[in-house]
């Protein structure tokens, strides 16, 4: 389930401060302090390697020499070192897996040393409302732990604000959790029920924290045995409530509280082929779903897209639903819905780009959108309803000449700005792919046709390869174009000396 | 499309004339030849005092609370008073009142143009202007002129500010649906209480009145004389017709490639067509989207738009078609097409605010709406968008801001209305309904829906006992029963308040 909103989160890394004193908690021989330095991409100037920063978190041990912390805490980085309480040792590490999605990752470290007396914790279930547990990490900095305690507030599904578009089952807690608290365990009578993940700042709510629940942790533990994180799996449809009376009867339903209407059923989706506007769903693996979207599930009433959240790429669900009054059950293979992978944020790739004739051109993104602060109607229509009115089939990609470095080639060229590249040369362009195969034919002139009713801009061939060495040297442009989406260096490896 | 605005700044409208915080600074002395006509008698001036009651577009059944304001009206001859088309705009009551007497008079409208923002009144007593002077208009005001605004003190004693005219250029007004001519001055005018409409005078004639003006860099924006007096010639002839418009966008042709790449090789003028409207003069008279306009008439046109203009010097070109021309007149346009010369002769019409998909501006004129078991259909007007405030294009909903804003790119074939389910009112028949908001609706019982029209024909016409409303949103569908919507129609209608269940355009 995707929803295209943000809310302020306050996770935020903070660097130590040095504390002394503090008593023994056999929590300490799990868990460990993160220092990530990272290189966060720079969308404004694409062939840059980026800002430096570093980040405090936390993480712990579990079975297999393992540690699971926030994907968010070791994101974009370059090199990571873990340590532990009562060591004074810095231990390399790098990470295994990384889920952006449900903002978890699991780190190695070589250093056998570092795994002598480190203790793995066990994961509990979910705890029951109003049930007191402890959140321990490093808030605010620091180098000795901290533990915090709460109860359990509320269990429902919340967004993930790592990525910004995926939601999934979370728990409110009202132990604080600041800065610091990230990947951190939080306990109950020993076991691990959730990883300390987001919160609000201040001055939206106070008293409100979120960790990620075992189903969470579980399934991103499961789903990486394969070696391979292959991410949440989606039906790729919206739906809507059937409380309407006349609606029900209507579409042929009995007074029985139970069906949901789909409203958009995404074609790049598993449901693409298989379920249509207008259909009833009624049950979904067995499990009747009700008029308002839950469905009883091991005991629990779920949201009915928790049912799939629980599945893996590959893995079929049985729908049940009424098309036309007609009742029949359908099986849908489950997998991505990747056009909505645009609308999140990205980790740990580089901005992908072309530069021509001083024009840079960029795949539209949530993350190119929040660097150039765009508010251009027509290129935030295009990232609003890109999923939903599937204007992806037209453009895989949307293009946006993002900016121009001025030049005497293109000093007229400005107005055009933020708009979108429909044809270079009477070819559409759907992909960035497509944009720069076609500034490689040999044609003494391009003509790019923006979407919308401004004039061709138009390129002398001739004058932009002129001009070339002249716009790289002036603006340090070290490589005209980025096209894959390939990952960064990996870490250096951990070097098996303690350093 | 790409406006080609002389100016940048954002001034605000002459209703937001605010008191400045800045010590008052002394009015200006007045000219000598202006001074002997001031003492000997009162200033060619009467008070217009508005009541006005604008429709309330998120409640389209009703008017919003009554609100009053204070103007100067510029006396004309033939008994009639100039002023701007915002002061009595949504008008229920206006009046007269002789600034030395207080004496008051009930006056009518007579001709108003939202888009030129300028209308004309009279007082219903006819001899209610006696002994006040007609302003003539000046015509001839340039760049450097000095001009005084005419306000009154509460006592009626005249005050009078001077500025000078340091801009003339095209600017888009406030009803943003066409750009005219504009003066704009430096000048250190002071709020009074009657400063909704301001008159400039020069010479003792009337030279512009206040568009806009912005009391902390103290620049004004006026309404010029020449433009006055098109909107005066075309108020005497039997129907007012309004400013011809052509129903183009242009960009300029400064960049040599696209020059070369539009067969533009001779000569060194002309602005590239952009876009035209269907069935607007411009396509009538064969334009097309890609062709050079080089001349208007004589006037030969630069690369960004401007001709040279005998009393202003380069000017956007944009004068030659509005300012200079009349509705039925022919200009000739001189365009080049690939690299052949052309000549095209464009009839001039006027584009009435109904002939839009969105309507740019709706006033004096009650909304329509049409009610159906608690689903509120609206017919999308720029007039609801403003309803979200001076930023509504940030805050109102994004696609209907999108379908407003690219509404003749998105429906170029124009005959039709965008309609909307602007609200659910909570009812038996809505339950379950009341979460959703602002569709758009594709159709209704099978039939397309362009018209709030469409509608009320759709609805006659139900399916199986259903009405099936059909959205571009999710949820895609609602139906209604037409037996429930019936039994609730009263009800519902009296629990709400709506004094009727329609109004149809």
């Amino acid at each position: 389930m995707h929803r295209i909103s943000f809310f302020i989160c306050a996770l935020v890394f903070v660097f130590a401060i040095r504390v002394e004193g503090q008593p023994h908690s056999p929590v300490q021989d799990s868990l460990v302090r993160i220092t990530s330095t990272e290189v966060e991409p720079d969308y404004r100037a694409p062939w840059n390697s980026g800002s430096i920063g570093r980040g405090v978190g936390a993480g712990f041990v579990i079975d297999g020499h393992r540690i699971l912390t926030n994907a968010h805490v070791v994101s974009n980085s370059r090199y990571l070192t873990v340590e532990r309480e009562g060591d004074p040792n810095k231990y390399p590490a790098t990470v295994r897996f990384v889920a952006h999605d449900c903002d978890l990752a699991l780190l190695e470290v070589a250093n056998a040393n570092f795994w002598k007396n480190m203790k793995p914790l066990d994961f509990g279930g979910i705890p029951a409302l109003e049930s007191v547990v402890s959140a321990y990490g490093y808030p605010i900095g620091g180098e000795r732990m901290s533990v915090t305690t709460g109860i359990v507030s509320r269990i429902d599904f919340n967004l993930y604000t790592h990525s910004a578009i995926d939601s999934h089952l979370a728990i409110q807690i009202s132990a604080q959790i600041n800065p610091g608290n990230s990947g951190g365990p939080v306990l109950q009578s020993g076991k691990v029920v959730g990883v300390a993940f987001q919160g609000y700042s201040g001055d939206v709510a106070q008293g409100v924290a979120y960790m990620i629940p075992t189903p969470v942790i579980r399934r991103f533990l499961k789903d990486i045995q394969d070696g391979h994180y292959d991410r949440y799996v989606d039906l790729g449809i919206t739906w809507s409530k059937l409380q309407n009376p006349a609606q029900r009867r209507y579409l042929g339903l009995k007074d029985d509280d139970r069906g949901v209407l789909v409203n958009t059923v995404i074609q790049a989706g598993p449901c693409g082929k298989v379920l249509q506007q207008g259909d009833v769903l009624l049950a979904i693996d067995g499990h009747p779903i009700a008029s308002d979207a839950f469905v009883e599930y091991e005991g629990e009433r779920v949201q009915m897209p928790e049912v799939v959240e629980r599945k893996f790429k590959g893995d079929t669900v049985t729908l049940d639903l009424l098309r036309n009054k007609q009742p029949m059950t359908m099986s849908v293979t489950l997998g991505t819905v990747s056009p909505y992978f645009m609308q999140g944020h990205s980790y740990d790739i580089r901005p992908r780009y072309v530069l021509y004739g001083g024009l840079l051109f960029q795949p539209m993104s949530l993350d190119l959108l929040e660097a150039y602060r765009i508010s251009d109607l027509r290129v935030r229509h295009f990232f609003d309803f890109f999923v939903t009115d599937q204007l992806y089939l037209q453009h895989p990609e949307v293009i946006i000449l993002t900016n121009v470095l001025p030049d005497p080639i293109n000093t007229y060229l400005m107005a055009f700005r933020n708009d979108i590249v429909d044809e270079i040369n009477g070819k559409k362009i759907g992909t960035l792919q497509d944009l720069a195969r076609a500034f490689e034919e040999p044609s003494d002139r391009f003509v790019i046709k923006m979407i919308g009713d401004d004039p061709p801009l138009v390129l002398d061939a001739k004058k932009v390869e002129a001009a070339r060495e002249r716009i790289k040297t002036r603006y340090n442009v070290l490589v005209e174009q980025n096209l894959d989406e390939q990952p960064p260096p990996k870490p250096a490896v951990a070097a098996e000396d303690k350093i | 499309m790409r406006t080609l605005a002389l100016v940048l700044s954002v001034l605000l409208a002459s209703g937001s004339l605010g008191y400045s915080k800045k010590p008052p600074i002394a009015t200006q002395k007045l000219a000598p030849e202006a001074k002997s006509a001031v003492q000997a008698k009162e200033l060619s001036l009467v008070r217009v005092n508005v009541t006005g009651q604008p429709f309330d577009y998120f409640r389209p059944w009703q008017k919003k609370a009554p609100f009053s304001k204070r103007a100067l009206g510029a006396v004309l001859p033939h008994d009639r008073v100039l002023v701007t088309a915002d002061l009595i705009a949504n008008q229920n009551y206006v009046e007269l009142e002789r600034a030395e007497t207080g004496d008051k008079s009930a006056a009518t409208v007579v001709v108003v143009d939202h888009e030129a923002n300028l209308a004309l009144i009279e007082p219903n007593d006819k001899s209610f202007l006696k002994g006040l002077q007609p302003l003539d208009l000046a015509l001839d005001t340039v760049v450097g002129d000095k001009l005084s605004a005419w306000q009154l003190e509460a006592t009626g004693a005249p005050v009078v500010t001077e500025g000078i005219v340091t801009t003339i250029g095209i600017t888009r007004y406030p009803a943003d649906v066409a750009d005219f001519l504009t003066y704009r001055l430096s000048i250190p005018m002071q709020y009074r209480d009657n400063s909704y409409t301001v008159p400039l005078v020069k010479n003792n004639k009337l030279a512009a009145l206040l568009l806009r003006f912005d009391p902390r860099t103290q620049v004004m924006d006026a309404i010029p004389a020449p433009i006055i007096a098109h909107f005066l010639k075309d108020a005497s002839s039997s129907k007012y017709q309004g400013f011809p418009s052509l129903g183009i966008t242009f960009f300029p042709t400064r960049d040599p490639e696209l020059r070369e790449y539009a067969g533009q090789k001779t000569g060194s003028g002309g602005v590239y067509v952009t876009n035209v409207e269907a069935g607007q003069p411009a396509a009538k008279a064969g334009l097309q989207a890609g062709d050079i306009i080089t001349a208007v008439e004589n006037h030969e046109i630069d690369q960004n738009g401007n001709y040279v203009d005998p009393l202003y010097g380069k000017l956007g070109f944009g004068n030659l078609l509005t300012a200079k021309v009349y509705v039925g007149d022919t200009v000739v346009l001189h365009v080049t097409r690939g690299e052949k010369p052309l000549t095209l002769n464009v009839t001039l019409e006027h584009r009435s605010e109904d002939d839009y998909v969105v309507p740019p501006y709706n006033i004096d004129e009650a909304p329509s709406y049409y009610v159906l078991g608690g689903l509120i259909f609206q017919e999308l007007t720029r007039q609801y968008l403003k309803e979200w405030g001076t930023n509504w294009q940030k805050e109102a909903p994004q696609d209907f801001v999108y379908l407003d804003k690219f509404q003749s790119e998105l429906f170029p074939e124009g005959h039709r209305k965008v309609v909307i389910i602007s609200q659910i009112l909570p009812a038996n028949g809505t339950l379950g309904y009341d979460d959703f908001s602002y569709l758009v609706v594709k159709k209704v019982n099978g039939m397309e829906i362009h018209s709030l029209g469409d509608l009320a024909q759709a609805v006659k016409k139900p399916m199986d006992g259903f009405h099936v409303i059909e959205t571009v949103d999710d949820p895609k569908q609602l139906e209604l029963s037409v037996d429930e919507v019936a039994a609730e129609a009263e009800a519902l209608q009296k629990n709400y308040g709506l004094p009727a269940s329609q109004r149809l355009p």
